[in-house]
């Protein structure tokens, strides 16, 4: 007990050093916890978010901080690392997968002078809030690509799980082939697998050994899809990042990601006390979403209508989704120069007229 | 038609690979009398390991012999566990498979979501240009040759060498092939060692060859369809090999049938390689005397000298 005495008082001393130390830091410099569900590899998802981490960095220097923990599955080890987070003093959040929705919001209710940006959910809060990219916007032109180069008039993907934002993709990149070449068809492998890498290729192979000469590779995180279309030497577009590099010969389009102006934003409205939470759903117009390395083999002609479609998306002009759109059923779910609501597109639930495998149900 | 048949078969032979050696090694073990569990972790460390070896070295040849090297030192900890330590095999099995799935997410650190050149095919002359045949049979990686010609190996080892009939006794009842005069303990422990060099042999294919790139989680539960495969083919290689290259088809299948627009629900059809595979080698051994010869009588039993 004397002993205990002995060292109480020094720890509790200690706790407070850290506690005051932790404080006077705040007051320097504005910390920033980033929470990744995958390793940062080269590219893919974790590697935008921390290319969007790097923007802030660059943008702020020494007035911010970063605090990483990368490939945390979601779930209790999630919630335990944003509470050592908020416990070292942390400003905002940067939470970086669906899953951590509700431990994020949980954390966000418990530490209310902590503002917390979580990509891809749909709960907000006044220091809770959520982005996510138009990525259909991006597709709709990678499409359009597509229906160019394609010869046997058949396009391959190789996609997870038939979530709303993967069936936009869908449809958008067929909407934008079947713009210039309107017998496109389109064949699906749902892997069924958020990540299984071997899987994901073999399914490229077998859609190359069915003819489809372009492939496109949806939220797959690594490069294995692209590998096999420049080995096969097939087109292949893909998600996320640049991946140029896997495919030097045969990348046909990347359709990138952005999260740097969106990020600054947000921390420069954390400094100043005006963060609101609320929803950011941000597509050309934002420079969240781009189209990039589009292939040299496209004739002058067809860059220059790719590039049109570009300015008429980001200018408001054109959305992807305007009707006549005809469901594979043969039903019109739009009339003509009708367009999508946001909320009809984040449920979305049907492919349209020219793919021919079915939604797994 | 003819893109799809070379696709298909030439395909079924790739996925099988990584399968096979894991699935070989382990029966090796599992007639040694020892159940190890840990073959998804083996496989993803020899995995890590030949990838980061083959990076950095530019030779394909020492990633899958460095992965064989630390897989096997991976599997002398669970060996230590089991043999020495009396530990249970299951449970030492399940840690030591997490440990390993772990490391080789420490291993392959620097080179997550990096590709590599894959092994190249043999050249096989003239055999190689054969039409339709050549493209099927005659064109593939060294390592695929390897793993067809290890079944038969495996197969004679077990049932025709005094060395089989010597790990068979280990492994039916060590107290008597102790009484003999054989050392169980020595002769379990190299088992376990094969094993594990054959997972990562295993693992190492899968990255050098199969799909040439390094992310973590690639093996995907690939182990613990191996595990299912030295059960349900009854502990005799040239089954297992048969429901290796059954499961490799069907996944392969699925794909296929996916692509080609059939309405079968997707998620029915990425369960059909389990299902088929596992329903057909039930059926083919549900004869009980078939049972009672092949299964290894003291599989996953702890034993010690005065026991």
């Amino acid at each position: 007990m004397k002993k205990l005495n002995r060292i109480l008082p020094g720890a509790l001393l200690g706790l407070a050093a850290t506690l005051s130390l932790g404080t006077t830091q705040a007051q320097d410099v504005f910390k920033i916890g980033y929470i990744y569900p995958s390793p940062a590899a080269d590219v893919g998802w974790a590697h935008e978010l921390d290319e969007g981490r790097r923007a802030v960095e660059e943008h702020f220097g020494d007035k911010v901080e970063s605090v990483i923990v990368e490939n945390i599955p979601d779930g209790p080890d999630a919630a335990r690392i944003m509470n050592q987070m908020a416990a070292q003093g942390v400003d905002m959040m940067m939470l970086g997968s669906f899953g951590y929705m509700n431990d994020g919001l949980k954390t966000a209710k418990r530490y209310p002078d902590i503002d917390f940006i979580h990509a891809s959910g749909y709960k907000t809060a006044d220091n809770f809030g959520n982005f996510l990219t138009r990525n259909h916007e991006s597709a709709y032109v990678a499409g359009m690509a597509a229906g160019y180069v394609t010869e046997t008039g058949n396009i391959g993907m190789v996609a997870s799980y038939a979530i709303p934002e993967v069936i936009g993709i869908i449809n958008a990149f067929t909407l934008g082939a079947q713009s210039n070449n309107p017998d496109i068809s389109v064949s699906i492998v749902w892997l069924n697998s958020w990540f299984d890498p071997s899987k994901a290729q073999e399914s490229a192979r077998s859609l190359i050994a069915q003819q489809s000469d372009v492939i496109f590779s949806i939220y797959q995180d690594t490069p294995s899809v692209v590998t096999v279309a420049e080995e096969e030497g097939v087109y292949v577009v893909n998600t996320s990042s640049d991946m140029k590099p896997y495919a030097p010969t045969h990348l046909l389009a990347s359709m990138k990601v952005s999260w740097g102006d969106y990020f600054i934003e947000q921390v420069q409205a954390s400094m100043d006390d005006s963060f609101t939470g609320g929803s950011f759903w941000g597509g050309m117009a934002d420079n969240a979403v781009s189209v990039e390395s589009i292939s040299e083999d496209l004739s002058a002609e067809q860059r220059a209508s790719l590039d049109e479609t570009i300015k008429a998306i980001s200018s408001g002009e054109f959305n992807p989704f305007t009707g006549p759109i005809i469901d594979q059923d043969g039903e019109e779910l739009l009339a003509e120069g009708e367009t999508l609501s946001d909320a009809d597109l984040l449920s979305i639930s049907w492919l349209v007229q020219g793919i021919e495998t079915r939604l797994p149900k | 038609m003819l893109d799809s048949l070379v696709f298909l078969i030439a395909g079924t032979l790739a996925a099988a690979t990584p399968l096979l050696f894991a699935a070989l090694g382990e029966t090796v073990v599992e007639k040694a009398g020892v159940l190890n569990l840990s073959i998804e972790g083996m496989m993803a460390v020899g995995a890590a390991t030949a990838f980061t070896v083959a990076t950095l070295t530019g030779s394909h040849v020492s990633g899958f012999a460095i992965a064989a090297l630390a897989s096997a030192l991976l599997s002398t900890v669970f060996a230590i566990l089991v043999l020495f330590f009396l530990a249970n095999h299951v449970a030492a099995g399940l840690a030591v498979g997490i440990l390993g799935l772990g490391l080789s997410a420490l291993i392959g650190k620097n080179h997550e979501g990096q590709t590599i050149s894959p092994l190249s095919d043999l050249d096989m002359g003239w055999l190689s240009e054969l039409p339709l045949l050549g493209k099927i049979l005659f064109s593939h990686d060294p390592m695929l040759y390897l793993g067809i010609v290890m079944i038969f190996l495996v197969w004679w080892l077990l049932s025709h060498s005094k060395l089989g009939l010597i790990i068979r006794a280990v492994g039916e009842s060590p107290d008597a092939a102790s009484a003999i005069g054989y050392p169980v303990i020595l002769i379990r422990f190299l088992a376990i060692l094969f094993g594990g060099a054959m997972a990562g042999i295993g693992g190492a294919y899968l990255v050098l060859s199969y799909t040439p790139l390094w992310a973590e989680g690639l093996v995907a539960g690939r182990g613990w369809i191996v595990v299912a495969l030295v059960v349900f083919g009854m502990w005799r290689p040239l089954r297992i090999a048969l429901g290796a290259y059954l499961f490799g088809a069907v996944s392969l299948l699925e794909l296929f049938i996916q692509g080609m627009g059939f309405s079968i629900p997707s998620q029915l059809m990425s369960a059909m390689p389990y299902i088929v595979t596992i329903v057909i080698l039930v059926i083919m051994s549900r004869n009980p005397r078939l049972i009672q010869l092949n299964h290894p009588a003291s599989l996953g039993q702890s034993w010690h000298r005065n026991a």
